[in-house]
């Protein structure tokens, strides 16, 4: 897979982080993505990403779940095995409205789980590239991909000028592998060490 | 909207219309009085007794809805409600005078409609033979329905107006935290006071009393709690509809979609809350199949003539809400919260309505223009009433010690 | 956000009357610090103790179940009459305590209760846990417990056999799996950022790969967190009437039937209800000592104890109300056999469940409303001993319903004696405490027990050290604060 250049820059504190974003897409660098320790609000709009569709894969996952039970219990008490159970009818709606209820939760929640990991590429063993490993506890760290013309390190200096506590240039791999997670891949090296 | 508008002022349209719909509802009252309440066939009399008995009780429950509303908020430590707060303190303004009125036909029923050896609605009321009905006389017997209910409107009216006075307290000066802290606890004691007395009542015994007792050997634990879901589900859209409105008219500056979409939650969760209760009381009853309970839903479902309300009233009230509402556009969209806010209050009437009626005309459906002339009343009253509560008080409680948060709510 | 702009930071404030949920001068790093800290260290002894006890107890458990295996559950005290005894009393009461853990993630998340980010995580792993335990106890009464595999629809063959879909025992087949799966995935989609935290710490070969692999890659990528956002929320939507219907169909179990006692219409929110206060019960008897062994006092203050024994006041008020709904109801339907069940079998002190009746009904009615006033509910000690007085009350509920309402069947011959457990009885109860405690101490030491990106968002709303720096956002006039900060 291919390889790909980043700037990257952290900040420490989201109320850097929102002018930064700004003053960057402003500037015409294409944002690869931020890294952050918990959801900050109003980031995705910040960075112009689209709202997801989950909630609508959720529905309709649901909608199939509410079909497969009513279909498969009303199949079974009147096409294949009709029984009279206690005189109700053969096809007793109010005594499967249960399971019809916990069929459509289920599908609903087992496959926007399974969607969602599919979307983020999520799953035991998988591999990816991470920017900063304090990513995850107090750093807020934006990716920048470099093109051709971006001059690195004009766009360091501009990360600086924004608030960045620390940056750096970094090589990647782009996509994702299975493998090992405590094995040193070399994904990326670091050309430049921390400036500043 | 840069205009401070925070004086509500009763306009020239909504003082005609709920005068023209208290018209249009007196003149129904009028000829259904003449017609049923004065006619000769005791079951007419009882259609139109029946009639107002259930759009007394389902107005004043829904108004008090919101006392309710307000209370268990307070409780909770809410502060998003805050910016619309005066709204719901306005609609529960009324309890005292539906009150008032849902008082003098109960008790009209009870002591003015004993027909030789039968009341027209309440059969307890005279037992006759009744061995069943005999030994219940223990609670459903005249002076303890008198005291019962006399209590019940009274303390919701009493604490209610408890609640709004603390609440208007607070325009006059404004409070740092501790000051702020304490009114908070005193808005609490009187909020648990409430919603204690509000379980003890609505939760329970009273809806036994004035509504279950119709059919008088019929029980079902379930009942009161049913008839909360129901009252309260429709309080909030009540609330949502005087929102909308104000929202319209510039009002309220600080609420906005954000708050409309908390509303909508609310009209979204209860009415599921409210099928959820639905179905557990019939499955329950169709399940076991026992003659004693099964007699209520006869009228109501299979071979029953209010087959018809009866599920109409399921999916108006389940079906619609479930699927307009369910979207997060949907609870902001003011078009579309208005009409689920009307179509919840029409479908909830519409359950009373076959709570009651069904009980006393069992083979007949009575759902006509006299339903429709007595809502029309009540509707005009409650326009009228809330908009005057309204224009009393400054709309926007500006000290309420969480109304910086409510102004930057966010769902 | 419609409306809003775009680009703007929302104001992170909230009154300062609230309480903090975040005690101390934290800032991002030493929330992980204080909550991944105990992950990283050597457990103390206490924990050891605590441990070994707890598998004692499941290997005790897992012997007695061996026993009814072997020889059948005759080994239990179980007789025609009383066909339901303890085992189904610890099935629903465990099924009662798996209950808070998705009601304070799910429901409070809806109505907005901020203290819930303290103590979701923690309840969470015990509702699956509890869960895990009540799901022992309907397989092991099938007795043939390796044909426990019959209860799923499948295409078998003996012919075209299926599961009666009408049988409100099956629906507890699909509630209590849909209940546990759900609430795994609800968890464990919350613990992944959380595990990813851990991973990027970690210091030896092993937890690198141990929490690398179990954080499923996670990076913090912004898009993914706005899936996860959305995630959260949906199955937060999903598990609140989930939560419901699981304990409402453990009722229709009991009221779809006609046994007197076990057949009215209140049973399923009024079980609901109750199980929400056990849980909540059993979640402050766990974070009361959580807090303690890990020093997280600082996350699971006061505060949050003091709005969980809120909840334990409402929910247990309206079990009472329940209660004596169910009581009024016995009488005023004037069916003999409903008043026979309520008023010679429970409400009476002199027969022989008289006891368990009373006893349940000053645990979780009376004693609760202790909770009225302020001081008890933010008193520790008394809060533990309460949480604890409140599991026994909810026990004996379980207990009142089930028995009580069997022992004297429609024929006096087949009355039958006072019921009393076996040795392997009890074995296997205690064993679902050892399996309780052994997963939990488990989750204790491997996994976060606070959600930690969950309190790094509330940090700057609701930590101690923020607060106090919103004086001059106090201050502000409502108008000009309005001005500045409204969407």
């Amino acid at each position: 897979m291919a390889l790909k250049r980043y700037v990257v820059g952290c900040f420490d504190d989201e109320e850097v982080l929102f002018p930064a974003v700004k003053k960057v897409r402003n500037a015409g660098y294409k944002i690869q993505d931020v890294y952050t320790p918990f959801p900050v609000h109003g980031l995705d709009h910040a960075l112009g990403m689209r709202e997801t569709s989950l909630h609508t894969a959720g529905f309709i996952y649901g909608i199939l779940g509410t079909t497969t039970a009513l279909a498969g219990m009303g199949w079974v008490f009147t096409k294949d095995w009709p029984m009279n159970i206690g005189g109700k009818p053969n096809f007793p709606l109010p005594a499967l409205i249960p399971i019809t209820f916990e069929l459509t939760v289920l599908f609903s929640a087992v496959g926007m789980v399974m969607t969602f990991c599919y979307l983020c590429q999520l799953a035991p063993f998988v591999r990816k590239h991470h920017f900063h490993p304090r990513a995850t506890d107090d750093l807020f760290v934006m990716a920048i991909e470099c093109t051709d013309r971006t001059n690195v390190d004009d766009l360091k200096g501009f990360l600086q000028s924004a608030g960045a506590v620390e940056v750096n240039y970094q090589v990647a791999e782009s996509g994702w592998w299975f493998g090992r997670y405590d094995v040193e891949p070399k994904l990326y090296r670091e050309e430049n060490p921390v400036i500043g | 909207m840069a205009s401070n508008r925070e004086q509500f002022e009763v306009s020239g349209n909504m003082k005609t219309w709920s005068i023209g719909l208290m018209g249009v509802g007196i003149l129904a009252f009028i000829i259904g009085f003449i017609t049923k309440g004065l006619s000769s066939d005791e079951h007419q009399q009882a259609i139109f007794w029946g009639t107002l008995l259930y759009n007394s009780i389902f107005f004043l429950l829904i108004c008090n809805a919101s006392m309710f509303f307000i209370c268990v908020t307070t409780l909770a430590h809410g502060g998003w409600q805050v910016t619309f707060r005066r709204v719901p303190e306005a609609i529960s303004a009324v309890v005292p005078i539906f009150g008032l009125i849902a008082i003098f036909i109960l008790f009209f029923i009870v002591f003015g409609l004993n027909h030789g050896d039968h009341n027209l609605i309440y059969h307890w009321r005279i037992p006759g033979n009744d061995q069943i009905i005999l030994k219940k006389t223990g609670f459903l017997n005249p002076p303890f329905f008198v005291i019962w209910t006399l209590l019940s409107i009274g303390l919701w009216s009493y604490l209610g107006m408890r609640m709004r006075k603390l609440s208007q307290e607070s325009d006059e000066t404004s409070m740092n935290p501790e000051q702020g802290n304490r009114w908070i606890v005193r808005n609490t004691v009187i909020a648990a006071l409430f919603t204690v007395w509000f379980g003890l009542t609505v939760g329970s015994t009273t809806p036994w009393l004035w509504l279950m007792s119709i059919d008088t050997h019929w029980y079902s634990t379930m009942y009161s709690w049913y008839t909360f879901a129901s009252s309260f589900v429709t309080g909030m859209a009540l609330i949502a509809l005087f929102v909308i409105y104000l929202k319209n008219k510039g009002y309220l500056e600080y609420t906005n979609d954000e708050h409309l979409h908390d509303i909508g939650k609310f009209m979204f969760a209860f009415s599921i809350f409210w099928t959820y209760l639905w179905f557990s009381q019939y499955m329950l009853i169709w399940y076991s199949n026992q003659p004693e309970e099964t007699t209520y839903f006869q009228p109501r479902t299979k071979e029953g003539v209010w087959k018809g309300v009866y599920y109409l009233n399921l999916v108006i009230n389940f079906l619609c809400p479930l699927l307009i509402l369910m979207t997060k556009n949907s609870k902001r969209n003011y078009t579309v919260m208005a009409f689920m806010a009307v179509l919840i209050i029409f479908g909830h009437w519409m359950d009373f309505n076959q709570m009651v009626m069904a009980s006393i005309s069992r083979d007949h459906v009575t759902l006509g223009w006299l339903d429709f002339g007595i809502a029309a009343l009540y509707v005009g009253m409650l326009i009228f009433f809330v908009g005057k509560a309204l224009a009393k008080v400054p709309l926007i409680p500006k000290n309420h010690p969480f109304l910086k948060e409510s102004i930057i709510h966010h769902t | 956000m419609a409306g809003s702009k775009p680009n703007q930071m929302h104001l992170k404030y909230e009154s300062q009357i609230r309480e903090p949920l975040v005690d101390g001068n934290k800032d991002y790093h030493q929330i992980t610090e204080d909550i991944i800290r105990p992950i990283e260290a050597k457990p103390s002894k206490l924990w050891y103790i605590g441990f070994s006890i707890s598998v004692a107890l499941l290997l005790f458990g897992v012997y007695s179940v061996y026993r009814d295996v072997t020889y059948g559950i005759g080994q239990w005290n179980l007789n025609k009459t009383i066909g339901w005894g303890w085992d189904i009393t610890n099935f629903v009461w465990w099924v009662g305590i798996g209950h808070a853990g998705t009601l304070i993630s799910a429901i409070l998340l809806l109505f907005r209760q901020g203290w819930r980010t303290g103590v979701n995580r923690a309840a969470e792993a015990m509702t699956i846990f509890a869960v895990m335990c009540a799901g022992q106890f309907p397989i092991f009464h099938m007795g043939r417990v390796w044909l426990a595999f019959f209860i799923f629809p499948y295409g078998n063959t003996r012919g075209p056999v299926w599961v009666n879909f009408d049988s409100p025992l099956l629906w507890d087949v699909f509630a209590i799996s849909t209940y546990f799966t759900v609430s795994l995935l609800f968890w464990y989609s919350g613990l992944i950022p959380d595990l990813a935290t851990v991973r990027d710490r970690a210091k030896t070969k092993f937890r690198k790969f141990f929490y690398g692999t179990l954080s499923f890659g996670w990076t913090g990528s912004t898009k993914h967190w706005q899936r996860h956002e959305a995630l959260s929320l949906v199955l937060a939507g999903l598990a609140t009437p989930l939560v419901l219907s699981v304990h409402t169909i453990v009722s229709f179990d009991f009221a779809t039937s006609v046994i007197p006692g076990w057949h009215t219409t209140i049973f399923p929110p009024y079980f609901v209800a109750g199980a929400i206060f056990s849980g909540f019960a059993m979640v402050q008897t766990l974070l009361i000592v959580v807090r303690k062994v890990l020093n997280l006092q600082e996350y699971i203050t006061l505060g949050h104890i003091e709005a969980m024994n809120k909840v334990i006041v409402l929910t247990g008020s309206i079990v009472g109300c329940a209660y004596l709904t169910e009581l009024f109801m016995a009488w005023y339907s004037q069916n003999e056999y409903e008043a026979y069940a309520f008023f010679y079998s429970r409400a009476n002190i002199f027969s022989p469940y008289g006891w368990a009746y009373w006893g349940m009904m000053f645990c979780n009615v009376v004693s609760p409303q202790v909770f009225w006033f302020r001081k008890l509910r933010r008193n520790v000690v008394f809060t533990f001993f309460m949480s604890v007085i409140v599991n026994i009350g909810m026990w004996f509920e379980r207990f009142v319903i089930i028995v009580t309402s069997i022992y004297r069947d429609y024929l006096p011959s087949s009355w039958s004696y006072y019921y009393s457990p076996t040795i392997w009885e009890i074995g296997f109860y205690l064993g679902t405490f050892g399996l309780f405690f052994t997963c939990f101490f488990l989750f204790a030491k491997y996994f976060p027990t606070i959600a930690v990106a969950e309190i790094k968002y509330v940090l700057k709303t609701s930590g101690e050290n923020y607060k106090e720096r919103m004086d001059k956002v106090e201050e502000q006039k409502v108008e000009e604060f309005a001005h500045d900060y409204a969407h």
